[in-house]
C-alpha cells in the first residue's frame, strides 16, 4: 500500500529539520505511541497503541532512520506486530525551503498483515493517511502553526 | 465468566443450557441443543452457512450471542423434513443437484425458505440477489437457482391446493414451512430431531 | 474463533443503558444489531470488557411521522425499516437504498442506530442522512442531545457520540412532495460494501430543479456532500449537459482511497457516474409525479 502525502510547516528548513529528528517531537507527536526507547543511534524501540472505534491494538516494534542527508533527507523503517497482525513499512521525508516555511514531502510503502488486514482492509489505507496527518498536524502546531 | 442458563425453543422443541455470554448462538444450537445440522463456515458474517430462522426471520447465528436467544423460536435445518419426507425445498436441491459437498446447504436453505415466503413467485435475478448472502464453494451457483425456482413452483402449486381447504391463514413465518405437511398451517409434530445434547436439557415438545 | 470473555448488560430500558454507560464508558461497547460489532469481537479485533446490549430496549423500536420528519428509533431493525408503508412513501431514498445494505439476514438484526453510530465509511444510510440534513438524537449523562449529520461524522468507524452516550432516535427528514430521488451504488457482488453509491434528491418548480441533495459514500472517510454539484443543479433546467456537470464536480469534490476493490481513480469515476445515473432517474420521477 503506498501512500504519499505534502504538508506545508512554518518554520525554516533547519528548524523543521531538527523537529524531525527531535526523540521528544516524535514521542509527542505519533498518533497512539505509548514508548520511544532509543536502543542506538537513530534507532528506536516503540509501542503503539492504535484504535479505531471498537478495535484496539497495540504493536510493539523497531523505527530506524537511514539515510540521512541534513537538512533536507532521511528514511525511517519500522516494522511493529500485535495481536491483530504486524506492519512493515519504509518510508522517505524530505524537506525543501518555500517562503517563509517549509514544504515537507512524505512517501511511503506500508504493508499490513495478519487479521486486520483481512477485516480491515476496506479503511487502511485511509487509516494510514490519516493518522499521518495526525502526527503532520501535531509537527505544525509544534513549529507555531496556526492549526 | 458465570454461566448463565439460557432457554429457547428449536423446531418446536425446548431446549435449556448453561454458557458464556460469549457463546455465539451456532456454538449453543451445535454443541448444547445437539444440532450439528448448522454449519459453520466463516464466523464472522460472511458465508452464510449458519444461517437459521429466529422468531420466522433469517438471521446468521455466528453474529449473535446464545444469551440474546433466550425465550426465541428457532428453526434450523433439522426442522425441515418430515421425517424421512424431505421439504420441497430441500427435495428440489436434490433434484436439482444443487449441492456437491453439502457444507453450505443448510444454511442456503434456510435462506431460500424466508426468501420464498416473502417472494413466492420470483425472477431468476431476484434469486440470485436472494441468495448473494450465502457463499457455495462447489456449484458455481447455477444448480441452486434451478432448485429454488423449482422450489417455487412446488410451493405455489401445494399453496393454491392448501388455499381452497384452508379456514384460517397461517402467519408469514410458517407459511413456507407449512407447505409440505398439513393443510392447517401448522408444523408437523410428528418427527422431531434427536436429541443429544451435552448439556441443554430437552423440556418439552411442541404442542400437538 | 471465539470473543473474548466480557461482562454482559441486558438493560431494558433507556435510563438503564444510560446508567450503565456511565458506569463503563471506555469500556464498554452498545450491542444492537451486532452486524459489524460482532464479526470483530469474534476475530478478536474488538474486545470490549463490558457488552451493553440494548436489544431488549422496546421502547427504542419504532417509526414515528411527524409530518415533517420520519423519526426512527435507533434499535428498529433495517428490514422492518424497509418494508414500513411510511417510509414507502415519505423517503423512498431510505427503502431504496436500505434494499442494498448487507443481505436480508443481516437487515434482520441490524438496526438503523446502530448503523448511523457505527459510521462505516461505505454504508448507505450515513450518506443519506448527511444529505437530507437529518439529524440524531443521543442520551448521556449530561442528558439528551441533538446533533445534526454534518456534526455527527468524524473519521472512518468515528462519530462525535461520547462514549457515555446512547444514540436513541434517527431523524431523516421526509422528502418533499413531488420531489425525484435515486439511489445507485455499485459494488463487486449484490450486498457487499459499495465502491461507490450516491443519493439524490430533486425537488422541482415548474420544469426547473428548485433544489438538489447529493450524499456519497465510499470516497472518503465520512460521507461526502458535494455542495458545488448541488449549486450547480439548482434553479436549472434539466439536461444531459447538466448532469455531466454536475458529476464533474462531485468528482472533485471526492478522496476515495484506493484497496485491493477499486483504485482511487475508479471510485472517483463511478461516483461520477452514478452521480449521472442517479440524477436521470430521479428527473424521471420527478416528471412521473407530476
Amino acid at each position: 500500500m503506498k501512500l504519499e502525502g505534502t504538508n506545508t510547516l512554518p518554520a525554516s528548513v533547519d528548524t523543521v529539520w531538527k523537529t524531525i529528528n527531535d526523540p521528544d517531537a516524535l514521542r509527542s507527536c505519533t498518533p497512539g505511541l505509548k514508548e520511544l526507547k532509543a536502543t542506538g543511534p537513530d534507532t528506536y524501540q516503540a509501542t503503539l497503541q492504535i484504535g479505531i472505534a471498537a478495535v484496539k491494538g497495540t504493536y510493539a516494534g523497531t523505527l530506524s532512520i537511514t539515510d540521512k542527508r541534513a537538512p533536507t533527507h532521511y528514511k525511517i523503517t519500522l516494522e511493529g506486530t500485535g495481536g491483530a497482525g504486524f506492519m512493515k513499512g519504509e518510508g522517505s521525508v524530505d524537506l525543501e525551503a518555500q517562503g517563509n516555511g517549509t514544504l515537507l514531502k512524505w512517501t511511503g510503502d506500508l504493508q499490513v498483515g495478519g487479521l486486520i488486514a483481512g477485516v480491515g482492509q476496506r479503511m487502511l489505507g485511509g487509516v494510514g493517511k490519516m493518522l499521518i496527518g495526525q502526527f503532520f498536524k501535531c509537527l505544525e502546531e509544534r513549529l507555531g502553526g496556526s492549526a | 465468566m458465570p454461566l448463565r442458563r439460557i432457554t429457547l425453543r428449536v423446531n418446536g422443541t425446548t431446549y435449556t443450557g448453561e454458557a458464556e455470554p460469549r457463546k455465539t448462538l451456532a456454538d449453543f444450537i451445535r454443541e448444547d441443543c445437539g444440532l450439528t445440522g448448522t454449519h459453520l463456515g466463516c464466523e464472522h458474517g460472511v458465508c452464510g452457512a449458519c444461517t437459521i430462522l429466529m422468531d420466522g426471520q433469517t438471521v446468521r447465528s455466528c453474529l449473535m450471542f446464545a444469551v440474546q436467544a433466550e425465550g426465541a423460536e428457532l428453526t434450523t435445518v433439522e426442522g425441515l423434513a418430515d421425517g424421512d419426507r424431505l421439504h420441497p425445498i430441500q427435495q428440489a436441491y436434490w433434484d436439482h443437484h444443487a449441492l456437491q459437498c453439502g457444507f453450505c446447504t443448510p444454511g442456503f436453505l434456510m435462506t431460500t425458505v424466508e426468501f420464498l415466503n416473502d417472494n413466492p413467485q420470483p425472477t431468476e435475478r431476484e434469486i440470485r440477489e436472494g441468495l448473494a448472502g450465502n457463499l457455495c464453494r462447489c456449484t458455481g451457483y447455477q444448480n441452486i437457482v434451478k432448485a429454488v425456482a423449482a422450489a417455487a413452483s412446488t410451493l405455489a402449486a401445494a399453496s393454491g391446493a392448501r388455499r381452497e381447504t384452508r379456514t384460517a391463514a397461517p402467519s408469514r413465518a410458517t407459511d413456507v414451512m407449512a407447505a409440505p405437511r398439513k393443510t392447517d398451517g401448522t408444523p408437523a409434530a410428528s418427527q422431531r430431531p434427536r436429541h443429544s445434547g451435552k448439556t441443554a436439557k430437552r423440556r418439552s415438545g411442541p404442542k400437538r | 474463533m471465539k470473543p473474548a470473555p466480557f461482562e454482559y448488560h441486558c438493560p431494558r430500558t433507556v435510563d438503564e443503558g444510560t446508567a450503565l454507560l456511565a458506569e463503563y464508558g471506555d469500556d464498554a461497547k452498545v450491542l444492537a444489531g451486532g452486524q459489524s460489532l460482532v464479526p470483530l469481537m469474534n476475530m478478536r479485533l474488538a474486545r470490549p470488557a463490558n457488552l451493553i446490549d440494548i436489544n431488549r430496549i422496546e421502547s427504542l423500536a419504532y417509526i414515528r411521522d411527524d409530518g415533517r420528519t420520519l423519526r426512527i428509533g435507533a434499535l428498529t431493525r433495517q428490514r422492518a425499516t424497509e418494508r414500513a408503508p411510511q417510509v414507502s412513501e415519505r423517503c423512498p431514498l431510505l427503502r431504496d437504498a436500505l434494499r442494498l445494505v448487507g443481505h436480508a439476514q443481516i437487515r434482520n438484526r441490524g438496526t438503523i442506530g446502530g448503523s448511523i453510530a457505527h459510521a462505516d465509511p461505505a454504508a448507505e444510510l450515513t450518506a443519506i442522512l448527511v444529505a437530507l440534513d437529518g439529524e440524531v438524537t443521543a442520551r448521556g449523562p449530561k442528558g439528551t442531545r441533538v446533533i445534526a449529520a454534518r456534526d455527527l461524522f468524524v473519521s472512518y468507524l468515528t462519530t462525535s457520540l461520547d462514549p457515555r452516550e446512547l444514540l436513541t432516535e434517527v431523524c431523516f427528514p421526509a422528502l418533499p412532495a413531488g420531489a425525484g430521488w435515486s439511489w445507485m451504488e455499485i459494488a463487486r457482488r449484490h450486498g457487499d460494501f459499495a465502491l461507490a453509491g450516491v443519493g439524490v434528491v430533486l425537488a422541482a418548480r415548474g420544469g426547473t430543479i428548485a433544489t438538489a441533495r447529493i450524499g456519497l459514500t465510499g470516497v472518503g472517510p465520512t460521507p461526502v456532500r458535494p455542495a458545488e454539484a448541488e449549486r450547480l443543479l439548482a434553479g436549472r433546467s434539466p439536461s444531459e449537459d447538466l448532469w455531466k456537470g454536475a458529476a464533474e464536480a462531485v468528482r472533485a469534490a471526492v478522496t476515495p482511497d484506493g484497496d485491493i476493490h477499486a483504485s482511487a481513480e475508479y471510485r472517483t469515476h463511478v461516483a461520477g457516474v452514478l452521480t449521472q445515473r442517479a440524477l436521470r432517474e430521479a428527473w424521471e420521477r420527478v416528471r412521473e409525479a407530476a
